[in-house]
């Protein structure tokens, strides 16, 4: 089994504040790994600092062997575009919407790779299997969309091209229950291929029994890997 | 010490059991203590790396007394002190002393003293240069306090200043020439051809963004420029318009002539940076301190009316910056289209840039710099405007804002890398920060934090299956002595630590509570998990403080 | 007639200024970059051009191509100067006007001392001829220019649409963050912007010395002239600069025939100001905040 991610002795924070502590982790192709935890207990950040977007992080990050993990202080995001281009999709927390853009241009700057540009047509096709109520609205700006329709845009963004891991922060984040629901069913449901999918999620029931491993995170530490994660929150 | 693999063939008989008295189990499979000790001498001894930390005391302290602690010298008929000097009492010995926290101006008053004995060491070879050089310094220094005043304090971008100064000049020295009015007459004039011309360009303001804003006054300078050079009664032929009434009597000697122009040109920068001071730091300057770029919504909010207070200071300025301008065509007997070109903004920006926007001393240092590069060292040719774009280019780009910017700059960037070293070597929780040890007043804390970390980090090695399981089977009652430590430091623990159990029923189910520890504030239960026995509450009690334990 | 003549000319003059307003304003949405310095990338395409004509060829084509790659240059020299440093830091917006003003300043000073303060000209790139059309004499020069600006317009629009830099540059107008977590790197696509908008100087350069000379301090006036545009039209917008520079070539063109030339920037400035204080974000400026850092 190849490592798509290998996470060590990364710490990372912004100014004096230390985020995450030593972590180590890694996951194989074809995994789908769920880490969970509370609000500010770093999930985000550790996302962040994959992609480099962090103030200040330190450690070694290898993506399918390279290294895109740095020791800096400063720029962060300067070098996010290159991680990216080496096999990252990120579909971020929120609504990281670009809102004038319709969807069917949101979707193509997902595509930034040169032969992921010249097969966007077909890249397009596959998402909009996935998210079937985004066919109809492909000529709408994306600052008209409801929230849960964002949400599929920002994830089918990240599946035009070919990630060798996908990071999706809180996909069911400030969505109604049952939207929330479906936008993660069409995650789990995507093919993955030999690359690999990690998921933070607050509400474990969304992901209990579903993915490969859940990975706890507690105050910027990973607790234990468990494969069903009733344990890990029964805590608090 | 025993081995870990040892841990488990460990048996612990209950002393009391032979008597038939035991309250606990009679036998337990346990673990062995380990000698505390060990670990105290391994955490207490010395260990490199050691860092330096706290900061340098570098501000002057002085001795004070008791007696003189109120005994404070003011300005005359107010009750303002000389200086912002506080009393404070020494960490260490405790004994009463006196720093001053505002230096600034004890500075100021040497640099105004220097500037105004400065022609008296002028070398006689370049006393000319150096005097008419100053008599600029002294005016421009002026304008851009003014300007400082418009860009910093009021947030407006306005690149106009020069174009206010040169239409008052020019307006003024026109009046001068044509109906022959007196010089002391000339800034009043302009005051008032400021005040006309800064309502004109104020209402813009109010509509408009911060760069909208400087893109429109970078065109109504060249408005101006082109409407005075191009039209006939304002000398369109001759570069300028001369020939005003001056203060300054042609029948004087040359250097007198210099002299009083040079004392004329520091009496205004004195009174354009009184008037600083007086907007800037009083009730103006600190309503608009409130409403910061990008923020004033929220200042808004809470009642400050930023765009009255922008808009008054706008217009103020506007009308010493006309004084400024009539000043100008009385001291010079009229004034240079080249007051309009780009170039002159150019200069003044680079001023502003160089010093740093938003402070008067950054106004008059960045002149001072400008003003000798361009007046002083005149053989250098055109590369001295080139040094002065390199000066401005440099400025912006490495310094937040410009010189008097360094020192806070620096701050936060050796603030920035302190808190990243510092952050990789400690680990959360337990002892203190070096930085905050330094700051925390009552050393005990320190103390206490640093032995609780040790013992937190030794009962954390006793815990084990065995004395959980052991707890699990008897909460009460006598226990092997690695689970009577762990219980006895649980007791110790403050009361907002602690847990309770609340019985919901006569006979349960029992449900963890936690003491809020604060008189008043009822407990909250923790979680849903329904314990039916006591025993069996004890023992989730016990598991939670266990995990609190390992968290922490 | 000699309204016909007089607005043939405002129209000339406004694809110029046109071309360096759109600039300005692409420049201004995408990178959040104030430049001002673009009467460097000016002079800097003019001397350049100026350069190729003395000393390689004066084929109109090679000349325009040469006019245009020093634009393009100068805007790169630009963005590595001020954006690539400074786009992270505080303050950005402002210290990056400041620094694009310093670089104007050092821009003309060494223009004086390498080319000294006599202007230059440039060979005619369209020749001499003359249509009448409906009655109207066109001269050769206003065709090519019209026709040339809009050319590189309809190249510039194109591009910004239908490409994948174009959709990169324009995601990053409306979301710079989104736009790195996308993987487009700000700093490659600055230097795009940067390069097109100077290319655009650097046309504006060429097609204006046909009719004006070349000197150190000549980039002011267009620079003045493509910010108020860019100003009236909205910074940000394309039509808006289109349109702004339509109806200021109009005002120019009837103050010119009505009042004298002298009065031109004054209306120029009155409309610009009426329109501001109409719709503070010009004719068609972003309505929301797009660009708010």
């Amino acid at each position: 089994m190849t490592e798509i991610l290998k996470v060590e002795g990364l710490s990372a924070g912004y100014g004096p504040l230390r985020v995450l502590h030593d972590l180590d982790l890694v996951i194989n192709a074809g995994e789908r790994v769920g880490i969970v935890g509370l609000n500010g207990h770093g999930k985000t950040t550790l996302f962040y600092a994959i992609a480099g977007l962090t103030g200040w992080q330190r450690g070694s990050i290898l993506l399918a062997g390279n290294q895109i993990g740095r020791t800096r202080s400063q720029g962060a995001g300067r070098y996010t575009h290159q991680i990216v281009r080496q096999g990252l999709a990120i579909m971020p927390q929120g609504d990281e919407i670009f809102n004038g853009l319709t969807v069917e241009e949101h979707l193509d700057s997902g595509a930034f790779t040169p032969e992921a540009w010249r097969t966007r047509k077909a890249r397009k096709e596959r998402v909009l299997d996935v998210f079937e109520p985004l066919r109809k609205l492909m000529k709408t700006p994306v600052g008209r969309l409801s929230g849960g329709e964002r949400r599929m845009v920002s994830i089918g963004r990240g599946l035009m091209t070919d990630a060798r891991l996908y990071l999706a922060d809180e996909p069911s984040l400030g969505l109604a229950p049952k939207i929330g629901r479906a936008v993660m069913e069409a995650l789990l449901k995507i093919d993955l291929q030999g690359s690999a999918m990690f998921i933070a999620e607050q509400n474990v029931a969304l992901l209990e029994g579903r993915v490969d491993r859940v990975i706890g995170m507690h105050a910027g530490k990973l607790k234990g890997e468990a494969s069903s994660a009733s344990r890990l929150i029964g805590g608090h | 010490m025993t081995e870990p693999t040892e841990k488990s063939g460990y048996t612990w008989i209950n002393p009391l059991a032979s008597w038939g008295t035991a309250t606990g189990n009679p036998a337990a499979p346990s673990v062995p203590v380990p000698d505390i000790r060990e670990d105290w001498d391994r955490v207490t001894g010395y260990k490199v790396p050691t860092y330096l930390v706290g900061r340098l005391k570098h501000y002057v302290i002085w001795s004070n007394h008791g007696d003189r602690l109120w005994n404070r010298t003011r300005w005359w008929p107010t009750r303002r002190n000389l200086l912002h000097v506080t009393g404070i009492y020494n960490r260490k010995t405790a004994i009463a002393e006196k720093k001053i926290l505002d230096r600034r101006p004890i500075y100021w008053l040497i640099c105004m003293v220097l500037l105004a004995l400065a022609p008296l060491v002028f070398p006689a070879s370049m006393q000319n240069t150096l005097l008419t050089a100053g008599t600029i310094f002294g005016i421009f220094a002026a304008i851009n306090v003014c300007w400082t005043l418009i860009i910093g304090t009021a947030s407006i971008f306005s690149l106009a200043s020069y174009a206010v100064v040169g239409t008052a000049a020019f307006l003024t020295s026109w009046l001068s020439i044509t109906y022959g009015v007196p010089w002391y007459v000339l800034p009043l004039i302009g005051s008032a051809i400021g005040l006309v011309f800064g309502l004109a360009i104020a209402l813009p303001a109010l509509r408009l963004d911060g760069f909208y804003y400087a893109l429109l006054t970078l065109g109504l300078n060249e408005l101006c420029r082109v409407f005075f050079t191009t039209s006939k009664e304002f000398g369109s032929a001759s570069g300028g318009l001369y020939g005003a009434d001056s203060f300054i009597r042609e029948s004087w000697d040359p250097m007198v002539q210099s002299y009083v122009g040079y004392y004329a040109a520091f009496a205004l920068l004195l009174g354009s940076l009184s008037l600083f001071r007086l907007i800037n730091g009083k009730r103006l300057g600190r309503v608009l301190r409130m409403a910061p770029e990008k923020r004033e919504a929220f200042a808004a909010a809470c009642g400050v009316d930023y765009k009255r207070a922008r808009i008054v200071i706008f217009i103020v300025t506007s009308v010493a910056l006309g004084f400024i301008g009539g000043f100008y065509a009385a001291q010079y007997r009229g004034v240079a289209f080249s007051i309009f070109s780009f170039d002159t903004v150019l200069l003044g920006l680079a001023m502003l840039a160089i010093g740093g926007i938003g402070k008067a001393e950054g106004a008059v240092l960045g002149t001072l710099v400008v003003v000798f590069l361009d007046k002083v060292l005149l053989e250098w040719g055109p590369i001295r405007h080139f040094l002065v774009g390199a000066l401005m280019l440099a400025a912006v780009l490495f310094l937040n804002n410009g010189y008097f910017g360094i020192k806070k700059q620096f701050n936060a960037w050796r603030d920035k890398k302190r808190g990243e070293w510092r952050s990789t070597r400690t680990e959360k929780g337990g002892e203190a920060l070096p930085e905050e040890a330094t700051e925390t007043n009552d050393k005990d804390q320190l103390y206490f934090r640093r032995f609780d970390k040790i013992q937190r980090d030794y009962l954390k090695k006793l815990i084990t299956p065995e004395i959980i399981e052991e707890h699990r089977r008897q909460p009460l009652g006598q226990h092997s002595e690695a689970l009577e430590r762990v219980l006895l430091y649980f007791r110790r623990a403050k009361l907002e630590d602690k847990y309770a159990l609340h019985r919901a029923g006569p006979h349960g189910p029992y449900k963890i509570i936690a003491f809020s520890g604060s008189r008043g504030v009822s407990p909250r239960i923790v979680d849903d998990r329904e314990f039916a026995t006591v025993d069996e509450g004890y023992h989730g009690v016990f598991m939670r403080r266990v995990h609190d334990l390992m968290e922490s | 007639m000699d309204v016909f003549f007089v607005l043939t000319n405002a129209i000339t003059v406004a694809c110029i200024y046109g071309l360096i307003a759109i600039a300005v304003s692409i420049t201004w949405s995408s990178l959040g970059l104030i430049n001002l310095a673009y009467g460097f990338v000016f002079t800097f395409a003019g001397y350049g051009a100026w350069l190729f004509a003395e000393h390689i060829s004066e084929m109109p084509v090679l000349l325009a191509g040469a006019g245009i790659a020093m634009g393009a240059l100068a805007g790169i020299i630009v963005c590595l100067v001020v954006f690539i440093p400074l786009h992270d830091k505080p303050n950005f917006t402002t210290r990056g006007m400041i620094a694009t003003l310093a670089i104007s300043l050092i821009g003309s000073q060494s223009f004086l001392m390498f080319f000294g303060p006599r202007p230059k000209s440039l060979p005619d790139l369209f020749g001499f001829w003359t249509v009448d059309m409906f009655g109207v004499t066109l001269t050769s020069d206003k065709i090519g220019i019209v026709l040339c600006s809009t050319l590189m317009l309809f190249v510039v629009v194109r591009w910004m649409r239908g490409s994948r830099r174009g959709l990169e540059i324009r995601a990053m107008m409306m979301n710079p963050h989104a736009a790195s977590i996308v993987g487009i790197g700000v700093r490659s696509t600055g230097i795009y912007v940067m390069a097109v908008t100077g290319a655009m100087g650097g046309l504006a350069s060429v097609l204006l010395s046909q009719t004006y000379y070349i000197a150190p301090f000549n980039g002011l006036t267009p620079l003045i002239k493509g910010v108020s545009i860019a100003l009236c039209g909205g910074l940000g917008s394309v039509q808006g600069a289109v349109i702004a520079a339509i109806l200021l070539g109009l005002v120019e063109a009837l103050t010119n025939e009505f009042l004298g030339g002298q009065y031109v920037l004054m209306t120029q400035f009155l409309v610009i100001i009426a329109v501001l204080v109409v719709r503070p974000r010009g004719i068609s400026g972003l309505l929301d905040k797009a660009r708010e850092q």
